[in-house]
């Protein structure tokens, strides 16, 4: 309960009033202007610090708190809570009020939406009805919104919705499509590496299957499994069949060169049948008897022709030997004849050139004496002249200071041009005969030289007769040659065939001797080869097939054996091979897989954070239609409605909000009118209701909300609440604020400027019973004294003047 | 009391309400009054005197407005005279008076009470007569509050915590309060919080596979 007020230099409070406010209900009267309004604000300035209902008119209010004449203030307000008093108190100095204990924030907050209705919040309520607009920023929607606390819901749930929907969560995480991307990525990535794996291991068993038939076959006993790779290995590699094949190998080529030599001894036979021993003698006859005839000549010939070229060796079959030198002797002819020739030709020309050199020694003397008549100095001489002229002006001779008249009849200048001409002319001719001169002195030289070449190598006379000798000994020659040339053809013949002859004869005696041997081989060769030996009639040919099928069967048996080894061999290297790979595969798998389950787990992480995100936002919806369900539909609404009837009853409208309960995007409240009697609902209060029953729905409203909610402070002061009632409803309204200040235990604080209305409201809410209490405050102030605050108490006093009759 | 039906639900409505009969007539200031129907309220209403006028069958002149009138006008006058602090209340039941009525609302409380659907006992119909009625009468009946049985469930408080206590067990509180914290700055602040804290799982992977 408020106990008592004291205030200071507040607003329009000049001075210092004391108000006691210990009772259930409190009036306040004043004029217009007597500080009604300062005395509730001082209340809401000491409970909670600020004056919210002026803040909302100016925001610079706190300048204004402190009265205009005064340097400082202060509000104190007590209050009494059983037996325990607080007091709250605020300072004021010019800048603005300084709170020096207040209520705590959620109390201060109650006070100032719930339990203080200011003018200005009147105002604020009624806009609501103003603004027929139901969006999220109209003032009713603000309100609505406020009122529930719902924005951080509506927040909430607005926020968490895109992750309902998979894409928006794509949207809106970054990683999240990284991730999913990724994690399809190893899915593909590891599936296609385990069916690798998988071939691989298909591969492996088939090949290890092949290699385990082939050691079968070979007859080794080891088995085969991936571990005893190695001793398979070795098993393969280690039997003696490449020995034993080579071994085959080897006597299957001793039998064909046997059966070669075989075949060569006895096709020798055959073709020596031309050449008989006695056709062998006739051909050494015939070639002897040729010998006797031409041997001698032939000799001969060779031995001139040999003595003719000394240096040069001649083959000794005849017939190269007549080509060779026929060849030979040709050119030394040739040579010879030119060299003879060019001896004659030297002769001649050695004269010529004699002769000719002394016609050029001649000519060069001649041109000497020449030379010598002339002068050299002509030349210079003459310049000088000719400079000399340019001195000549008359006939007086520069030199001697003569008259040239006396000595000539020329003139001077003439004479003088005339010599310098010839001088002139001189000098020409003198370089004329210089170059002739030395013309002549060039060929005089050439012919020297020529001269005396030709004399070097000029030969004499016996070396050329000599020469012609030679010559024509050559010619004799090879005309001998030519002629001889067709016996010694056949000479050459006939001594091949001798030759041939004897050959052939040598050849067949050693034929036999080798069939015989031959024979002895293959007979070895077979009981080498572990076969029997040739029968008697047996011949060569079908011998020598046997064997050759005996070992040719041994070969390919053991060619089997080599090749399954070797096949052996390359599965052990395509196992091994196979078996690396598939641990290499088996590595990356497990890599990738160990990547594949980090990606995993981050997604599962991610989804369950969505998840989560998903829960939370339906338990928001759940929690949003419940606080819309309980707050309005079942008590706000409910309690308006019950406080807008007592005070209109003659309207048979009457106010509601309407809040959607499934939960929409943004809060969309509508202010509705329902029939009183039910039925179908009106419009807008705005548009239904009467300006007098809009100001009554606001204020019902207000204290429906005060109502509403847990009363953490149990007072409800009014500023002026029934500005526009009429009678009627004031009538309603005392009775409410009755009610309310005697059922519901709230202390009612009401000031009224109307002195009607503060008569009737003193006569409506006198205390009823032995507890109840009225004080009434009457504030004054005069322009140049300070306010005054006359306070009256009221106590219950039984009612005594109804009797009733019997 | 009278026969009329009507009054008679009045009468036992404001019965309900803890009104007391007052025996009429009764006398003020040595003057009585006679009134077809009168009661008195107790406790904190026993300041409230509740007249009740059967404008249809009515006696003492209740079917007339300006009888009517007069006789509440010479009763409030009495009262003033002896300072009492009685409030009157009249209740017109029935059909609506001619005139006057206004003028009598500068006296009294005024209440009109036209026909409200009885059956046969005289009781109010159904659900909606009983409403009718009372809604007529309201200002005289007390004030109920829904009773914060809600409330006492939940537990109350802000919408917000409402909302943690609504959350099944196991959630991921870092989850919780970043949205939470994040909701007061709305819903892109909110998007942004969730994508965060999810991206948050891809992190430390991204870092890894960079590395």
């Amino acid at each position: 309960m408020l106990k008592s007020l004291d205030i200071n230099n507040f607003r329009s409070i000049r001075g210092q009033i004391h108000a006691p406010l210990d009772a259930n209900v409190v009036l306040v009267h004043g004029e217009n202007g007597a500080g009604k309004t300062s005395l509730l604000s001082a209340v809401e300035l000491a409970l909670t610090g600020k004056v919210q209902s002026l803040e909302r008119a100016d925001p610079g209010y706190e300048k204004q708190l402190l009265h205009r004449s005064a340097t400082q203030g202060n509000v104190l307000l007590r209050t009494l809570a059983g037996t325990s008093e607080q007091s709250f108190r605020a300072a004021l100095n010019a800048a603005g009020a300084q709170s020096i204990a207040a209520l705590d924030d959620q109390r201060a907050a109650f006070f100032r939406e719930r339990a203080f209705l200011p003018q200005s919040l009147l105002g604020q309520l009624l806009q609501l009805y103003q603004d027929a607009g139901n969006d999220a920023a109209s003032p009713l929607a603000q309100f609505v919104a406020k009122l529930l606390g719902l924005d951080q819901l509506d927040a909430l749930e607005a926020g968490l919705k895109p992750l309902a929907d998979v894409r928006n969560v794509r949207k809106n995480v970054d990683g999240w499509l990284a991730a999913e991307n990724e994690k399809s990525q190893f899915d593909r990535l590891l599936s296609d590496q385990r069916k690798t794996r998988d071939g691989l291991n298909e591969q492996l068993r088939s090949t290890v299957r092949e290699l385990a038939t082939l050691c079968t076959v070979l007859e080794l006993s080891v088995k085969v499994q991936d571990e005893t790779l190695d001793v398979v290995a070795a098993a393969l590699s280690d039997s003696n069949d490449p020995k034993t094949f080579a071994q085959v190998t080897d006597k299957q080529r001793r039998l064909a060169s046997i059966r070669r030599e075989i075949d060569a001894a006895q096709s020798a036979i055959n073709p020596n049948a031309a050449f008989t021993p006695t056709g062998a003698d006739e051909a050494s006859s015939a070639f002897a008897r040729w010998e006797a005839e031409y041997g001698e000549r032939v000799s001969t010939l060779r031995s001139r022709v040999e003595d003719l070229l000394p240096d040069v060796s001649l083959p000794s079959d005849p017939e190269q030997f007549a080509e060779a030198a026929h060849v030979r002797l040709s050119t030394e002819l040739k040579q010879l004849y030119d060299r003879a020739s060019q001896a004659r030709a030297d002769i001649a020309r050695h004269t010529v050139a004699q002769d000719e050199r002394d016609v050029a020694q001649r000519q060069r003397d001649t041109i000497d004496e020449e030379v010598t008549r002339l002068s050299k100095s002509s030349g210079s001489l003459g310049a000088a002249l000719a400079e000399l002229t340019s001195f000549i002006a008359d006939e007086t001779c520069p030199v001697c200071d003569r008259d040239f008249g006396e000595v000539s009849t020329v003139p001077l200048g003439e004479h003088i041009h005339s010599k310098v001409r010839m001088l002139s002319a001189s000098a020409e001719r003198l370089l004329t005969l210089g170059r002739t001169r030395s013309e002549a002195q060039v060929n005089i030289e050439r012919l020297n030289r020529e001269i005396e070449a030709i004399a070097a190598r000029r030969l004499g006379e016996e070396a050329l007769a000599e020469l012609d000798r030679r010559l024509a000994s050559i010619k004799l020659l090879i005309n001998e040659l030519e002629t001889i040339n067709e016996t010694l053809r056949e000479g050459g013949r006939l001594r091949s065939a001798d030759i041939a002859a004897r050959r052939a004869v040598t050849q067949a005696q050693s034929s036999h001797v080798s069939l015989a041997s031959a024979r002895d081989t293959l007979n070895d060769f077979a009981l080498s080869t572990g076969a029997p030996v040739l029968e008697e009639g047996e011949s060569f040919e079908a011998a020598a097939v046997r064997l050759d099928v005996l070992l040719t069967s041994q070969a390919t048996r053991l060619e089997e054996r080599l090749s399954m080894q070797r096949r052996g061999a390359d599965q052990i290297a395509t196992i091994r091979s196979l078996v690396m790979r598939r641990k290499e595969a088996d590595e990356r798998i497990s890599v990738d897989f160990s990547s594949w389950q980090r990606v995993e787990q981050a997604l599962e992480q991610a989804q369950a954070l969505r998840e989560q995100g998903n829960v939370i936002r339906s338990a928001v919806d759940n929690v949003r239609s419940a606080v819309i369900r309980r707050e309005f539909n079942d008590r706000l609404n409910r309690v308006w409605r019950d406080l807008f009837v007592r005070l209109a009853p003659g309207e048979p409208f009457v106010p509601a909000f309407r809040i959607p309960e499934s939960s929409t995007l943004k809060l969309q409240p509508k202010l509705i009118t329902e029939h009183r009697d039910g039925g179908d609902a009106g419009g807008t209060p705005g548009a239904m209701l009467s300006a007098g029953n809009l100001n009554t729905a606001a204020l019902t409203l207000f204290i429906a909300l005060h109502l509403s909610v847990p009363r953490e402070l149990p007072w409800l002061i009014l500023d002026d609440p029934v500005q526009s009632m009429d009678d009627v409803h004031i009538a309603q309204f005392a009775a409410l604020l009755r009610t309310l200040s005697k059922e519901h235990g709230r202390q009612v604080m009401i000031a009224v400027h109307d002195r009607q209305l503060f008569e009737y409201l003193k006569l409506e809410l006198s205390p009823a019973f032995p507890q109840d209490s009225l004080l009434t405050l009457e504030l004054s102030r005069g322009p140049r004294r300070d306010s005054v605050c006359i306070s009256k108490r009221f106590s219950f006093k039984e009612e005594t003047a109804l009797l009733v009759a019997a | 009391m009278t026969g009329s039906p009507l009054i008679q639900a009045i009468h036992d409505r404001l019965c309900g309400a803890n009104y007391g009969d007052l025996s009429t007539p009764f006398k003020v200031a040595g003057v009585e009054f006679a009134f077809t129907g009168a009661m008195r309220g107790s406790d904190g209403r026993s300041l409230d005197l509740v007249l009740l006028i059967d404008t249809t069958t009515g006696d003492f002149g209740d079917r007339d407005g300006g009888r009517v009138r007069q006789r509440v006008e010479a009763l409030s006058r009495a009262l003033d005279v002896t300072g009492s602090r009685y409030v009157v209340t009249v209740i017109l039941a029935g059909a609506v008076l001619a005139e006057g009525i206004e003028a009598l609302s500068e006296t009294c409380r005024v209440l009109q009470v036209e026909s409200i659907a009885l059956d046969d006992e005289g009781k109010p119909a159904d659900e909606t007569a009983v409403r009718q009625l009372d809604d007529r009468i309201r200002v005289l009946l007390p004030l109920t509050l829904p009773v914060p049985l809600a409330e006492i469930q939940d537990g109350g408080g802000t919408s917000i915590e409402q909302l943690i206590r609504a959350l099944p067990a196991g959630m991921s509180m870092t989850l919780v309060d970043a949205v939470i914290t994040a909701s007061s700055a709305g819903e892109q602040a909110v998007t942004d919080a969730v994508a965060l804290m999810i991206n948050g799982a891809f992190q430390p992977e991204v870092g890894e596979d960079q590395s």
